[in-house]
């Protein structure tokens, strides 16, 4: 797939303003599909201290410099980057380990973004770290759109609700007057059954908590742990509902129609219905 | 206003001590000035609005000092072309003097031109009791901020402040002197403020206050009632203390012998 130099490329911060809803598995998959659709591709770990992506992108043996050292000037952009051995569109720029997330400023990030374009990636994916301080603000900082994880429960949701506000407020695009960022929700570890059951809050009542256009839903499963111990994000094993889910969420988030799955409850089987 | 008064005082001494004649004496005082509240940075507009207002009350406005404030501008601010703004107002005959609620970025430029920093205010205020447990103490001070984009028009006037988008957990909007209207829902952990009434054609969630200056026939209207506390002129509910058949409806709320009352609409 041989391809000219891309018009724009396109800054999306995964975030959601609390840990562990995914936004790190939803980096890498996301990063994964696009990738697979021939979009020269980049995972950026904004997590400086914690440095995950590398390991749910299978990479993490192979990381000499990171996000850290390309901002202060001692290592070259491409000494960092790690090409993906399975998807030749796919990179990543791993986070620092050894240092915190001071050493990120608008400045230096701006930088690497903007030799990022030159290099003419098409998608910046930047993995944002929990919280709404520095970390998460810099990963947001310069994004065009913005894919919200957030999972169904309350306190997930009101901080995700705290971080679209961020997100109207405090980017380079709010303080430029430019057009806002456009967000994503995306709602994770979706448990139908449990809805079913009251036990857990339903599509429809995220979607009017929050005001922002559904990207998908991805399914609680098993799959999401044992792909990410392997280092192989899950969209790469097609047979599961978690790869099947994320694909969706790719095709739909590069401007594709895909219906809405896994908000309901498996269809149950011919004698099931009949005697339902 | 009154942080500078410490060190003036103590400027003062020096030239005291300096010179056996006293030249001048320097006090930190609440001098009367128009504080002109700019929610745009086009300077044109900016002018335009003024003149009109000038035109109405001429007397009043010539060689008036003017205090700018850029707290309703949020992270607008940065946009503001100082030294045009300076020579437009002059063209307007006023004499700015100073500004307040600048970012620590702009100081620089709004000091090339011309004018005073004055130290920023604290947050909006917000009524004692209402704000014992501020839900976000770092939270975007936002009078109709960049935010939620509210098609607000000057206080002056005594239209509403219209807030088209969601107020988002954290979010505070204040509506100074005015009514403040929100179009969409204010969600938990967000705050809207009025002087006057507090309109929400949406479910009210958060905290929301009216009458913050004391104001005691201000209301609060919302759709759906949901409120983490409703407070007009101090007098407060929780939402504990708002009856089941009252949860989730459209309500108002008003002051009545001191107390706060929710009815129906």
């Amino acid at each position: 797939m041989v391809k000219g130099r891309p018009a724009v490329s396109k800054v999306v911060v995964v975030t959601s303003g609390k840990g562990g809803v995914g936004k790190t598995t939803t980096s890498a998959n996301v990063a994964t599909g696009i990738a697979m659709s021939g979009k020269k591709t980049v995972a950026i770990d904004f997590d400086v201290g914690l440095r995950n992506l590398d390991l749910v992108m299978g990479c993490e043996r192979r990381v000499v410099y990171d996000f850290v050292n390309v901002i202060r000037g001692e290592a070259k952009l491409n000494q960092a980057l790690i090409r993906d051995k399975r998807i030749e569109t796919l990179h990543v720029l791993p986070a620092s380990q050894t240092r915190d997330k001071d050493a990120l400023d608008p400045e230096g990030v701006g930088r690497i973004i903007g030799e990022l374009r030159d290099m003419g990636f098409d998608y910046i994916i930047c993995d944002s770290p929990a919280g709404i301080e520095r970390g998460a603000q810099m990963a947001m900082f310069y994004a065009d759109e913005a894919i919200v994880v957030t999972n169904p429960e309350v306190s997930s949701v009101r901080d995700s609700d705290r971080v679209l506000g961020l997100l109207a407020a405090k980017t380079s695009r709010a303080q430029a007057g430019a057009p806002p960022i456009h967000p994503h929700l995306l709602l994770t570890r979706y448990s139908p059954a449990m809805v079913k059951r009251g036990e857990m809050l339903s599509v429809a009542d995220v979607l009017e908590l929050l005001g922002i256009p559904l990207l998908g839903v991805i399914p609680e499963s098993k799959a999401v742990l044992q792909s990410s111990n392997k280092g192989t994000p899950a969209i790469l094993d097609e047979t599961t509902d978690v790869a099947q889910a994320y694909l969706d969420v790719v095709y739909r988030f590069m401007g594709q129609e895909r219906e809405h799955r896994f908000i309901e409850e498996e269809r149950r089987g011919f004698f099931g219905r009949l005697f339902g | 206003m009154l942080e500078t008064a410490p060190e003036a005082r103590s400027e003062s001494r020096s030239a005291t001590s300096s010179k056996r004649q006293v030249a001048f004496d320097l006090k930190g005082t609440m001098a009367p000035l128009t504080v002109l509240r700019l929610r745009a940075t086009d300077v044109a507009i900016i002018e335009r609005q003024l003149r009109v207002k000038i035109a109405q009350l001429p007397q009043l406005f010539v060689d008036a000092p003017v205090l700018l404030d850029l707290g309703a501008l949020g992270d607008d601010a940065a946009a503001l072309p100082f030294a045009e703004l300076v020579q437009a107002l002059k063209l307007c005959k006023l004499v700015p003097v100073a500004v307040s609620n600048v970012p620590d970025a702009l100081r620089a430029a709004a000091v090339a031109a011309g004018l005073g920093v004055l130290q920023p205010q604290a947050a909006p205020r917000v009524p004692e009791r209402a704000a014992a447990e501020p839900a976000a103490p770092e939270a975007e001070v936002a009078a109709p901020d960049a935010t939620a984009r509210p098609t607000a028009r000057p206080a002056a006037h005594g239209g509403p402040v219209v807030v088209t988008q969601p107020v988002r957990s954290g979010q505070i909007v204040y509506a100074q002197n005015n009514d403040l209207v929100v179009l969409a829902s204010v969600n938990a952990g967000a705050q809207v403020i009025a002087d006057g009434h507090v309109h929400i054609y949406a479910t009210l969630r958060g905290r929301a206050v009216a009458g913050a200056q004391g104001l005691l026939g201000a209301r609060i209207f919302c759709q759906k009632l949901e409120a983490e506390l409703v407070a007009i002129s101090g007098a407060y509910i929780m939402p504990d203390e708002i009856p089941a058949e009252r949860r989730g409806k459209p309500a108002q709320i008003y002051l009545e012998n001191g107390e706060c009352r929710i009815a129906g609409l």
